[in-house]
Formats: structure tokens, C-alpha cells, sequence
């Protein structure tokens, strides 16, 4: 699916998601703090994580485009690697300003009182983020067009990737380790994810649906252990997962399967399900699929050796 | 006994399961076994921060269906880990990763039955006595999964160690 040609396509398309669509979100944002627009700033904590997610799969294809870029001498390996480097923190940022986005929503949501904390972090991170996303499209642009790439390059930035590649690499616990926490992360996120779509659907009945879904963190906190402990496996050996059909196919489900995970905390619909309220049809067919899907991610994670490259 | 084991890896199924080579062999008595895994462990493990304090709105008795799910994966389990361990008899009879794995899986489900009938269904007389139980019991039925989690990952190393 992720064969090397299309690879190079695709993350020129994704890459659009955590710069330009970033961008809005930041832009959105900073409008909704100024005219203190709680509807607005909702919006945008939203566009947060969803572009948060997207990033997964946009650093992922970008190891799929250098692969393929790899047999091409007129690009040069070095820049090659500043972009990855760039990509990763970029990416590491991303994700910490999707968490505490998502933060933000659960805590208007379920925590009535204020934590002003939070939001500071989530602007302090978002313009990071922002910042960090810009060098390392620029330096990604670069690449692509010489005509524009400075005489000399900068090396006071931390080399990201090629320092998580060795951490993996020069230290054998990592590994098992990692292992470990991948399946107490599954654990975490397959429990929460069942018990809350279950009440969807009906099958676990008697309690509102807030009740339930106040063990989201908990999924939450699975999917953080399984984000780290998960990357920490593709920086070892990118090529490995990249030029393998199931985890393209893993990781687009992943977004997918993650969406149908926290949309509750964003909508109000289901928050008004009291303890003897039926779920409306839609939902029970989103619980339904988000099962599905949250199997399918399982099934692909657990294949990988297998169906390889095939 | 390492006949026996030997026997017991020869035969028709279990040299299928291994060998066979079909995705729908070894690959998939393996996903069975992560999915039955994840729907015993992933409840069981919300029960129990319920019982340590965490999502106290949620009642009790909207757990009570879930038994029959933890149970059934727990059913899937048997069966495929029984496959997956005629597929490997003698490699995994000489693993202590294994034996230790078994154990706190009886360990674990016998902490679900306790928690099933001294919480679930306490009498109810002395409910500050409960809530306390309640809470070890979470504590101890985390321990064993956890410790299940890292010996079944672990097996693989082992045995390379082992075999080296």
C-alpha cells in the first residue's frame, strides 16, 4: 500500500495538515484568547488534536519517502537527516500541544473548576509547535528546491531522530521494554474503549454515559504509553515498518479508531445520556465501528511480522 | 516427559499451527490470543481502578455484564494458548517465563472471583471493611496482570537466553 513512489506522494500531501492547517488552528486560536470566545477557542483545541493525529501519519510517510529518496544522489543526506531530526521534535511537540488540548476540553467538560495552568501550557506549546513545524518544512522545502538552501547549515539543533535511533539501538533493554509497555498500553486503551462503547450500545446499561467515560483518561494514558513506547520501535528500524503493507494500514486506522475514541468529549449530545437513556443510532453505530476498529488496529499490530513485505 | 512434549509438537495440528505457513495459522492463534487477552485484562483493569477510586460515579452493578466478556475472553484464551503451546511444546515447557505466567494468570482470575463475590456481591453489613477489601483486591489483581504482561513478553527473550 505505502510502496516507495506513492510514499514520497503522500507525505507531500500530509505535510500540508501540520503547517498550513496548523496554522489556522494556531491563528483561530490566538483570535478566540483575544475576543475571549469560548466556542472559538473550543474549535481550535479541536483542530489541535485532530492535526495532532494526522502528524503520526505525516512523520511516519516522511520515513517512507526517505527510503524511496535514499537511491537519489542530487539530494543531499544530510539535509535529509536535519529534516528528520527537525520533523521528529517538530512531531514530539505536536503531540504534547494535541494532549493538552484535549486537556483542556475534558477540563471544561468535567472539571468545573479553572486550570489556568493548562491553557498557558497549551499556548506556550502551540507556538512552539508552530515554530518548530515551520524549520523543519522549511528545511523540507529546501531539499526539494537547492535555489533557495542557504551556503551554510546550522548544527546547534538537537539530532533528534538520529539520537532516539541509538538510545533503541545501543541500549538491549529498550526493546523488551518497550514490548512491555506496548500491551499494558493496549490493555489500558482496549478496556476503556470497550466499557465505553459498550454503554453505547446498551450493553452495559444503569449508569449515564459521563460515568463511564470518566475512564477515558485512563485510555488516554494508554495511548501516550503506546505513542512513545511505539515510536520508539519505528526510530530503531524505520525501513522495517515503512516498506510494510500492514502498518500503513495500522496507522490509518489508528486515526481513525482514535477519532471515534475522544469525539464524546467534544460534543454535547452524549453527555445528556442519563442512566436509563438509549444511545442515538448514530452513536451506537460509531460505538460499533470504533470496536471494529480498535480489533482491526490489534490485528494489523499483531500481523506485521507476517504479512511483512510481502 | 520430553518425548511426551515432542509427541505433542509433532502432531498433525500443532505442526500446522507452526508450520503451515498460512496466515491463518500461527498469525492468527496469536491475534485470537492478544484480543481475548485484551478483553479480560483491558475490563478487569478498569474494574480495578474502580475499586482503588478512580471513576467512583461508575455503579458497580453496570459492571456486572462484563463478567461473562472477561470470562469469555478468558475461554479464547485457553484455547489458543493451548494451540500456541502444543505449536511449541518443548520450548515453552523449558521456559520459566512461562510457568511464572501461568501462575499469576490463576492468580489474577482468582482475584476476579474474589473481587466478584466480596465486592460485587458483599453482604453489605460492614461496608467500610468492603470498600478496604476492595481496594487490595484492585491493588493485587493489577499486580497480577501486570506481572502476567511481563513475563509473556518476556518469554521470548528468555528462550533465546536459554537456547543460546
Amino acid at each position: 500500500m505505502l510502496n516507495s513512489l506513492n510514499a514520497e506522494h503522500l507525505h507531500l500531501l500530509l505535510n500540508h495538515f501540520p503547517t498550513v492547517g496548523y496554522a489556522v488552528g494556531l491563528g483561530l486560536f490566538l483570535v478566540a484568547l483575544f475576543q475571549k470566545s469560548s466556542e472559538l477557542k473550543q474549535a481550535s483545541l479541536v483542530i489541535f488534536i485532530v492535526i495532532a493525529l494526522i502528524s503520526i501519519p505525516t512523520y511516519l510517510s516522511g520515513n517512507a519517502a526517505n527510503f524511496a529518496l535514499k537511491e537519489k544522489a542530487e539530494l543531499s543526506e544530510s539535509m535529509l537527516q536535519a529534516h528528520q531530526d527537525a520533523a521528529l521534535l517538530g512531531l514530539i511537540f505536536m503531540e504534547l500541544t494535541g494532549l493538552f488540548a484535549w486537556l483542556e476540553i475534558w477540563r471544561i467538560r468535567y472539571v468545573a473548576r479553572p486550570m489556568n495552568w493548562n491553557l498557558m501550557v497549551v499556548i506556550v506549546m502551540s507556538l512552539a509547535t508552530f515554530g518548530l513545524m515551520a524549520r523543519a518544512a522549511n528545511i523540507g522545502g529546501e531539499l526539494r528546491h537547492p535555489e533557495i538552501r542557504p551556503a551554510t547549515e546550522s548544527s546547534a539543533w538537537p539530532q533528534t531522530a538520529v539520537m532516539a535511533k541509538a538510545f533503541v539501538i545501543e541500549n538491549p533493554w529498550v526493546w523488551p521494554a518497550a514490548e512491555i509497555f506496548h500491551f499494558i498500553g493496549l490493555t489500558m486503551i482496549f478496556g476503556t474503549v470497550l466499557l465505553v462503547n459498550l454503554r453505547l450500545l446498551g450493553i452495559i446499561n444503569h449508569v449515564s454515559f459521563d460515568s463511564v467515560y470518566r475512564l477515558l483518561p485512563w485510555g488516554i494514558a494508554g495511548f501516550i504509553i503506546n505513542f512513545i513506547s511505539g515510536m520508539l520501535f519505528f526510530v530503531a528500524v524505520p525501513d522495517q515498518y515503512t516498506q510494510n503493507s500492514g502498518f500503513a494500514r495500522k496507522m490509518v486506522l489508528l486515526v481513525m479508531a482514535a477519532v471515534t475514541m475522544i469525539y464524546p468529549t467534544v460534543f454535547d449530545r452524549l453527555s445528556d445520556l442519563k442512566a436509563e437513556d438509549t444511545a442515538p443510532v448514530q452513536n451506537k453505530v460509531i460505538a460499533g465501528a470504533s470496536i471494529a476498529l480498535w480489533v482491526a488496529v490489534i490485528f494489523f499490530g499483531r500481523y506485521l511480522p507476517y504479512i511483512g513485505s510481502e | 516427559m520430553l518425548s511426551l512434549l515432542n509427541q505433542i509438537e509433532q502432531s498433525g495440528l500443532a505442526t500446522w499451527i507452526h508450520e503451515s505457513g498460512s496466515l491463518w495459522g500461527y498469525p492468527l492463534v496469536l491475534f485470537l490470543h492478544t484480543l481475548g487477552f485484551g478483553t479480560l485484562v483491558g475490563i478487569n483493569a478498569a474494574i480495578d481502578l474502580r475499586l482503588l477510586g478512580f471513576g467512583a460515579g461508575i455503579p458497580l452493578k453496570s459492571f456486572e455484564k462484563t463478567f461473562r466478556m472477561m470470562w469469555g475472553g478468558f475461554a479464547l484464551n485457553a484455547v489458543t494458548g493451548s494451540l500456541l503451546f502444543i505449536a511449541d511444546a518443548t520450548k515453552h515447557a523449558t521456559n520459566p517465563s512461562f510457568y511464572v505466567k501461568l501462575v499469576f494468570v490463576a492468580a489474577g482470575l482468582f482475584t476476579l472471583t474474589r473481587i466478584r463475590k466480596n465486592v460485587f456481591h458483599a453482604s453489605g453489613k460492614n461496608e467500610s471493611a468492603t470498600l478496604r477489601q476492595a481496594k487490595i483486591l484492585g491493588a493485587i489483581s493489577l499486580g497480577c496482570w501486570l506481572i502476567v504482561i511481563t513475563a509473556a513478553r518476556l518469554m521470548a527473550y528468555i528462550a533465546e537466553y536459554i537456547n543460546a
